[in-house]
């Protein structure tokens, strides 16, 4: 009986054995899974989850079509952050644990960011931070995340840069109570305070599910400064631009609306604002008008055959983070972790919307591509589309005070 | 001036907490359960404005119905289906398993937020105002046209809803079954469908509330839970099942947001219903206008 046991125990461990075999033969000749968490389903901002995944789909198709990664088609995993640190963790532990991803990409809101690139880090996976903004995610020093997103610093360097242009006086910011907004929020006011320091500056957090802003526009009608500065994502920053509007703030004949968050590019923006958003300045990080390389015409292209509209940044973005990946690892000549990763850390490749390379420097830059491209544009008419809308900044250059159109013009 | 811009904001903010918080107190009232799909209720009510009227051309004065007659579809059929399981077969109220209805009423919400999620999508939808005048001035204060007469109309019904109950013989039967049901019963009153009735009337206040609103709020999957949440700290602060309560609850939370967010700070503001919630429940635990006790 006892030998038995015995036999059965060790043809039970065979077995496992022979099985786990079985699918690491097929992981090596099945596709290439990659992991992507994004928001499918509220709190989290499903508008911009849905464009992460269209660029996704779109960089994967392309990706197949020429061969896939090491000749083996690219499979996408997906799983729903839902805009919740916790459900983000969870969902990168499933995607390795479970599914045997081999990298992790399209995560779009910085808390998730945070928090997935723990679990990354604890199983050292390769991590392509899509739209995370927030410097903490560079701060944290992970070898395995990599960074060819915006940053907040970036941002707020930019802004700094135009405000200190335009020449105002005083600046008030609404910033979402999220890593993202506080921190792009807290870093405006530093770099303005070096740009321009005569500038009064404040900000001020609201509640992103909150549907009511008006006690915290009502005391600006009194006093109201030259600029309001949003940082809230939709829906809050369309009901906080509507009521800024109905009581006459702004955008006015004294008050600028500038817009950090990337608004306009937004398909659903004009539906929702209406003549609140005349006269807005953007802060954009795409803009037909900006120079592209040829992926880029190409994802454009492939979006808007599919979609049958103008493609935002975030396509570009979310396509770069999936050819990133697979760049890296046909370069490797692997899927395993490490030698894609010091690949990625090396990697001078020419994306969509530009040649990323990633900085070594510690803190905000940490494996941050650097010179993300930007722009300023100005919405001019009620319902303008962002490829009509006139840049006011261009790429690489200063804001032109001269093209800004007054509100109430 | 800045007095009087808050106190009138917080009042007409206050409405709209009330106009919520009147469904979900009759409900308590009759049923004894706190229904946790209000909010989503009120979300099928911002929809159903919106989209009959941008989508199929519907004018919102029509559409405003449509969505009180939407939300009271709902609310009758969450009851008949839902409800009504729950405390069927049995002849004595206590012995209805109410925590089943929390279970139920928070899986309906989440149905509901994900069913609008993949039907209709995640974006936002902004409903077209019922005026079409942009900013209004009564002296120093500002008010968007739509906001004005969204809060009158929220004012006319709840109007409505006090004298329905005090002088209509279905009022006072649903009195008579929140008081008693047993009692009632045999008095000839069918508690089942006042239960029906009340679960009607509240999602159609809801859904009331959240057509008004549309143009302000921009329709959206999650658009009823943060006003939810709104709404039973406004029941319970007026006394759970008083309907005067809710309406004093709601437009003192409402004043209370809206200088507390001011002269205190913004970041706090949706605490401070909350520290006023402890501070009644401590001292008149009751709630404002409810009653001690109730016991038969």
């Amino acid at each position: 009986m006892f030998k038995f046991k015995h036999l059965g125990m060790g043809a039970a461990l065979a077995g496992a054995a022979l099985a786990l075999t079985g699918t690491a033969a097929a992981q090596d000749s099945g596709p290439v899974k990659i992991g992507a968490i994004f928001s499918q389903s509220p709190p989290g901002s499903v508008v911009q989850g849905t464009q992460v995944k269209a660029g996704l789909e779109i960089a994967r198709d392309m990706l197949n079509e020429q061969g896939g990664i090491l000749g083996r088609k690219v499979e996408l995993v997906m799983e729903d952050g839902q805009g919740l640190p916790e459900k983000g963790r969870s969902a990168a532990e499933k995607l390795i644990t479970r599914d045997g991803v081999v990298a992790i990409t399209g995560e779009h809101q910085s808390s998730n960011v945070l928090a997935e690139i723990e679990v990354a880090k604890r199983y050292n996976i390769p991590y392509v931070n899509t739209n995370g903004w927030s410097d903490a995610i560079r701060e944290k020093g992970y070898r395995q995340v990599f960074n060819p997103a915006n940053y907040n610093t970036r941002v707020s360097q930019a802004m700094a840069s135009v405000l200190a242009d335009m020449d105002v006086d005083s600046v008030v910011t609404f910033a979402e109570n999220t890593d993202y907004g506080i921190g792009q929020a807290e870093l405006l006011g530093k770099y303005l305070a070096e740009k321009a320091p005569d500038i009064d500056f404040r900000y001020e957090t609201l509640d992103r599910q909150s549907k009511d802003f008006m006690p915290a526009v009502l005391p600006l009608k009194a006093n109201p400064p030259d600029v309001v500065v949003n940082i809230l994502l939709p829906p809050a920053a369309y009901i906080l631009m509507n009521q800024l509007y109905e009581q006459g703030v702004a955008p006015s004949a004294t008050t600028w609306l500038y817009d950090g968050a990337g608004l306009a590019d937004y398909p659903d923006f004009w539906d929702n604002v209406g003549e609140a958003g005349r006269t807005l300045l953007e802060f954009g990080l795409y803009h037909p008008a900006m120079s592209m390389p040829p992926l880029g015409e190409k994802v454009s292209e492939a979006y808007t055959e599919r979609y049958g509209k103008e493609p935002n940044r975030l396509i570009f973005q979310a396509a770069d983070s999936l050819f990133l990946l697979a760049e890296a690892m046909n370069r490797a000549g692997t899927t395993d972790a490490d030698p894609v990763i010091e690949t990625l850390q090396g990697i001078e490749y020419t994306g969509t919307r530009g040649t990323i390379t990633f900085s070594d420097e510690p803190g905000y830059s940490f494996q941050q591509w650097l010179e993300v491209p930007f722009v300023t544009y100005q919405l001019t008419e009620t319902g303008q589309p962002v490829s009509e809308a006139p840049l006011v900044q261009k790429a690489g250059q200063s804001l032109d005070p001269d093209l800004l159109v007054r509100p109430g013009d | 001036m800045l007095y009087l811009d808050l106190t009138v904001t917080g009042l007409m903010t206050g409405v709209f907490y009330a106009l919520m918080a009147i469904g979900l107190t009759l409900i308590f009232g009759i049923l004894r359960v706190v229904n946790f799909a209000h909010g989503e209720f009120y979300m099928v009510g911002a929809y159903t404005y919106t989209l009959l009227s941008t989508a199929l051309g519907v004018p919102v004065w029509l559409t405003l119905p449509a969505a009180v007659l939407v939300g009271a579809a709902l609310g009758w059929v969450t009851e008949r289906t839902l409800m009504r399981p729950l405390y069927a077969g049995y002849s004595s109220w206590g012995l209805m398993k109410d925590e089943y209805a929390i279970i139920v009423t928070f899986g309906l919400s989440l149905l509901l937020i994900n069913l609008v999620d993949k039907v209709i999508g995640p974006y936002p939808y902004r409903g077209p105002e019922l005026i079409d005048t942009a900013r209004v001035h009564l002296g120093p204060v500002i008010a968007d046209g739509h906001r004005l007469m969204a809060t009158g109309l929220g004012v006319a019904v709840i109007a409505g809803v006090f004298a329905f109950m005090r002088f209509t013989v279905a009022g006072k039967q649903v009195q008579a079954v929140a008081q008693n049901r047993l009692g009632a019963s045999l008095a000839g009153i069918d508690p089942g469908r006042v239960s029906a009735a009340v679960f009607a009337a509240s999602g159609g206040l809801a859904a009331f509330a959240g057509g008004l609103l549309a143009p302000i709020i921009n329709a959206s999957p999650d658009v009823g839970v943060f006003t939810a949440v709104k709404s039973y700290v406004v029941v319970v602060l007026g006394g759970m099942g008083s309907v005067a309560g809710a309406v004093v609850a709601g437009l003192f939370l409402g004043v209370a947001e809206s200088f507390g967010a001011v002269f205190i700070s913004y970041g706090y503001r949706d605490t401070f219903g909350l520290v006023i919630l402890i501070l009644v429940l401590m001292f008149r635990p009751q709630g404002l206008f409810g009653e001690k006790g109730r016991s038969v």
